[in-house]
């Protein structure tokens, strides 16, 4: 009895085997079915179908769209390639930005997508805050009027204080229906709106008003999908979703794949296995250790395409900690870490060695700097230059270790967040390297990166790993080094500098070095113009280089894994647009299938 | 049930005493484990909105995206003190309201806990059921035959698998049947192409992504009821009733049920709870194969902070075990009348 349930059992086990394989209930046309997964989020199936909402069960580029689409240029954070948007113009100093919508644009319900579709878009973007549509008036870039010119052209003008990123932010506007969303704005919102602008208490409980839809906005649950994208949801489960494509879609004839399957995943292992099986089409760059990124090359029709990602990593110094608010040891530090060797180890694929300490990504660093680039100190692995900084800082050197002024022993501690392997590897070879130069180094993980990031703000560690660089835009480069992690911070549009351990500042520098505060321009990097732009990041650059409140380690290079086997067409290696999910390679004609 | 009267009052079942007690510590039980881990829960240090934030710029966002995207989450944070956060949160509860999600924001946490608990159900279940009938038939051969060759054989098998940790058969399960011999998928609860209902495509589907957690919570489980069945069958040998059947000349199958039945008594102790922590989730194998049950909400809540989230998911948890544990002491009062107390024996 036990052997015939045994029997039947397996039984089940192999139809089941078969018939999975075989059988599927919505057989997909010529075009085929796109595998790919979401590098931004994973998929949670009880989210509600609302791009407002972070963990929303839509897709940027597939159902989920945009005004237009922003090209990872080098340095302009203004070039953008269409969406919903056909073109714009914009007066030069960015005040007016007139934005003409696709003629044919449809959502997937078969109504046209017109001009009151977009500023209900944007009425919606008012209650989350944030970049063009905050309701405080002062802000740099606050837009003041939004005016329907007519059916498809919308015009958004900017306030008094003009932000160099405003066309940024208003092509990036997420466009939903109003016929699906329109009911979320009470009636006189944008009475309200205009009152919001102003200042006193009436002002105030407007503001109140928009700010406190926020969570209706977020919490909206349409019963289906509407998309002006080229796809809408079909179907979704915690494991993954169906997309079919849009044929309302404005430029459908470009849509290749009848289906998009976005696969979820709880951690990169599961990533790899899906690549080391040949299994997407396309996936955004995962760490991936050498071993497991040998066998997904070997897999069938798997290649990689590389381009320019705008993030660094550095290693950050708690400048309030003592020896690190001496910029003889930081130098010292600098000059004992081989960047090549480090990035060789932790991230041979994704990485590449910073030249020097900018705060720029070195590609753009090229860009913006110019010739200034080879005037200033490249760091290289120099001991003896170590030694006479280390000196300088009066550091002693007792029986081949280094120790504090004082003689006590100084014991360097690299933190990193433990779920980062890249970054732990680069800690161990860094403290490896300090520990032959007779530093006493080591590495201290915390157990995951939430965690990382309250012991950073709370001024706990000495040195930890940072982010940085994040361009093109000049302000968000700089705003990672001298923003709030270093004290300064908006408030009400004013710039105001909190001391260390205060407000989130863990870096710990100087107000002013030399009669310069690195805050004050870096805020004006948002409103300068583009020749004060260039000579500001000059400054700033010149000022990180000499100052070092982090060591540039390495630069991360996009890459982008795909596989030729089913589709082809793909962008080309350093394209501008191979930063943008595969919906959009689509939008602009690329994928084909073979 | 029986109603003895006893000098003029009526005298409560024994049973029924026993269930209202359990019921009582229960509640008291519930109360003091929610208390305990909503302290715990919000003394966690680490910034939700900014861990999301930094986790947005890590995965390529924009600055300014990564803050559209997080700014509203300030809304979702719990306010007030800490007792004023307490005194809300238990009034809810009695309302059954575990509060909204932070990490998919809005979402109500009981949706959340009652979506990944049909997830969690299919593999722990299945796998637990699995691994123990197998465990204690084998167990109890294992027992018998303990000086010859497959009472030997299935020792070690059992004390091999019960020494390997569960995420190390799971990866050795995912690398043999989707890397070495790909014949199963390597996760997800099921294709999301096929038509969730009652046809053929959507249940094989739904068989073939179970496979291989199910077969991972059996292996990593079925060691411990084979030595732990072995060791009650090798007591219970030594016991006068089986000495008495030998010699009354009973069949080897009659004494082979005696001894069985005897055996499991405590067995079933542990099934219970075990069917009790499997609303605990096997985290390990839902991470492992992207199995979207409780373990892995709980993990995905405390990586994101998500307070009420991880307060529900400990929550059902407490509540299972609790129930699980009356369950097995009156399902032991039920199955073993020497425990009854009040009755005869």
């Amino acid at each position: 009895m036990k052997r015939l349930a045994a029997i039947a059992a397996l039984a089940a086990i192999a139809t089941a085997t078969a018939c999975g394989t075989t059988e599927t209930a919505d057989t997909a046309g010529t075009g085929g079915i796109y595998t790919t997964i979401d590098g931004s989020k994973q998929i949670d199936a009880t989210a509600p179908i609302n791009p407002f909402n972070p963990q929303g069960s839509t897709f940027v580029g597939y159902d989920a769209m945009a005004l237009a689409w922003p090209k990872n240029n080098l340095t302009d954070p203004n070039q953008f390639y269409p969406g919903i948007a056909r073109s714009w113009t914009t007066t030069p100093d960015q005040g007016e930005v007139v934005v003409h919508l696709q003629p044919n644009a449809r959502w997937s319900d078969g109504r046209p997508v017109t001009s009151e579709d977009i500023r209900t878009s944007i009425g919606l973007a008012y209650t989350q805050g944030g970049s063009a549509y905050t309701v405080n008036a002062g802000a740099a870039g606050a837009a003041a009027d939004i005016q329907i010119l007519d059916d498809k052209t919308i015009k958004v003008t900017q306030g008094a204080n003009h932000s160099n990123v405003f066309l940024r932010n208003v092509l990036s506007t997420v466009v939903v229906p109003a016929h699906v969303y329109g009911s979320l704005l009470p009636a006189g919102f944008w009475t309200t709106l205009e009152a919001a602008r102003g200042t006193g208490p009436a002002a105030d409980k407007a503001k109140a008003a928009i700010t406190g839809l926020a969570q209706k906005v977020i919490t909206f649950a349409p019963r289906e999908d509407v998309s002006a994208g080229p796809f809408v949801l079909e179907r979704i489960n915690p494991g993954a979703a169906l997309l079919k494509k849009n044929p309302h879609f404005y430029d459908a004839a470009r849509i290749v794949p009848d289906k998009v399957k976005v696969l979820n995943y709880t951690g990169n292992e599961q990533i790899w296995n899906y690549l080391v099986s040949g299994k997407l089409d396309s996936a955004p760059f995962t760490a991936v250790p050498a071993a497991v990124m040998a066998k997904i090359k070997e897999a069938p029709g798997n290649e990689i395409r590389k381009g320019y990602s705008p993030v660094a990593v550095s290693m950050a110094f708690n400048q309030a900690r003592k020896p690190y608010d001496n910029v003889h040891v930081r130098r010292a530090l600098a000059y004992l870490i081989d960047r090549n060797q480090v990035t060789k180890i932790a991230s041979p694929e994704a990485g590449t060695p910073a030249v020097t300490t900018t705060g720029i990504h070195g590609s753009s660093a090229k860009a913006w700097l110019g010739d200034g680039l080879a005037a200033l100190d490249p760091y290289k692995v120099d001991p003896a230059k170590a030694e006479q900084e280390l000196r300088a800082a009066g550091m002693v050197k007792k029986d081949g270790v280094w120790a504090m002024p004082d003689g006590k022993p100084w014991k360097v501690r690299i933190n990193v967040p433990a779920s980062f392997s890249d970054w732990v590897a680069a800690a161990k070879s860094i403290t490896s390297q300090l520990n032959d130069h007779g530093i006493e180094a080591s590495v201290i993980t915390s157990a995951d990166y939430v965690l990382y990031l309250d012991e950073l703000a709370a001024g706990k560690i000495d040195i930890g790993f940072w982010l940085m660089a994040l361009g093109p835009s000049p302000y968000n480069i700089y705003q990672r080094l001298y923003g709030s992690a270093n004290g300064w911070s908006l408030l009400a549009g004013q710039l105001r500098h909190s001391p260390p351990g205060k407000d989130g500042n863990w870096m710990g520098g100087p107000e002013t070095i030399g009669g310069l505060n690195p805050g004050e321009l870096t805020n004006r990097l948002n409103l300068a113009s583009p020749a004060e732009q260039k000579r500001i990041v000059g400054t700033l650059a010149r000022l990180t280089n000499q100052q070092l409140p982090v060591v540039q380690i390495y630069d991360y290079v996009n890459t982008q894994f795909v596989n030729t086997t089913r589709y082809n067409g793909w962008p080309p290696a350093g394209d501008e647009s191979l930063r943008l999910p595969a919906g959009v390679w689509m939008q602009l004609g690329m994928i084909r299938k073979k | 049930m029986t109603l003895i009267a006893v000098r003029g009052a009526p005298r409560v079942n024994p049973v029924v005493r026993r269930l209202a007690g359990h019921v009582v510590r229960g509640l008291v039980m519930i109360w003091v484990v929610t208390t305990i881990s909503f302290v715990i829960i919000r003394n966690i240090p680490g910034n939700p909105v900014l861990g999301q934030y930094e986790t947005l710029i890590e995965k390529g966002m924009s600055p300014d995206e990564a803050q559209r995207a997080t700014a509203a989450l300030y809304g979702f944070l719990p306010t007030g003190s800490l007792w004023e956060q307490y005194t809300g949160y238990m009034k809810a509860l009695l309302h059954l309201d575990l509060g909204q999600s932070l990490s998919t924001p809005g979402t109500e946490v009981v949706t959340l806990l009652g979506s990944a608990a049909k997830w969690t159900v299919l593999p722990v279940l299945g796998g637990t059921l699995l691994s123990f009938v197998l465990g204690v038939t084998l167990g109890v051969y294992a027992g018998i035959k303990r000086s010859g060759k497959l009472g030997d054989l299935l020792s070690i098998s059992g004390s091999l698998l019960h020494g390997v940790p569960q995420y190390v058969i799971g990866l050795l399960v995912l690398a043999i049947f989707t890397t070495l011999w790909p014949i199963l998928p390597a996760g997800g609860p099921v294709d999301v192409e096929f038509v969730p209902g009652f046809n053929a495509g959507y249940l094989a589907s739904l068989i073939q992504h179970a496979t291989l957690p199910v077969l991972t919570y059996a292996l990593a489980s079925y060691g411990g009821w084979v030595l732990a069945m072995k060791s009650s069958v090798a007591t219970v040998l030594g016991d006068d009733f089986i000495l008495a059947a030998e010699l009354r000349g009973l069949s080897r199958g009659v004494l082979f049920r005696y001894i069985a039945r005897n055996a499991i008594l405590p067995l079933f102790t542990i099934l219970a709870l075990s069917l009790g922590m499997l609303f605990g989730g096997a985290i390990f194998i839902e991470r492992i194969f992207n199995y979207p049950g409780l373990g892995l909400l709980l993990v995905n809540s405390i990586g994101a902070r998500d307070y009420a989230l991880m307060g529900g998911t400990f929550l059902v948890t407490t509540v299972a075990i609790i129930i699980a544990n009356i369950a097995a002491d009156l399902l032991y009062a039920v199955i073993d009348p020497r425990v009854r107390t009040g009755g005869t024996a």
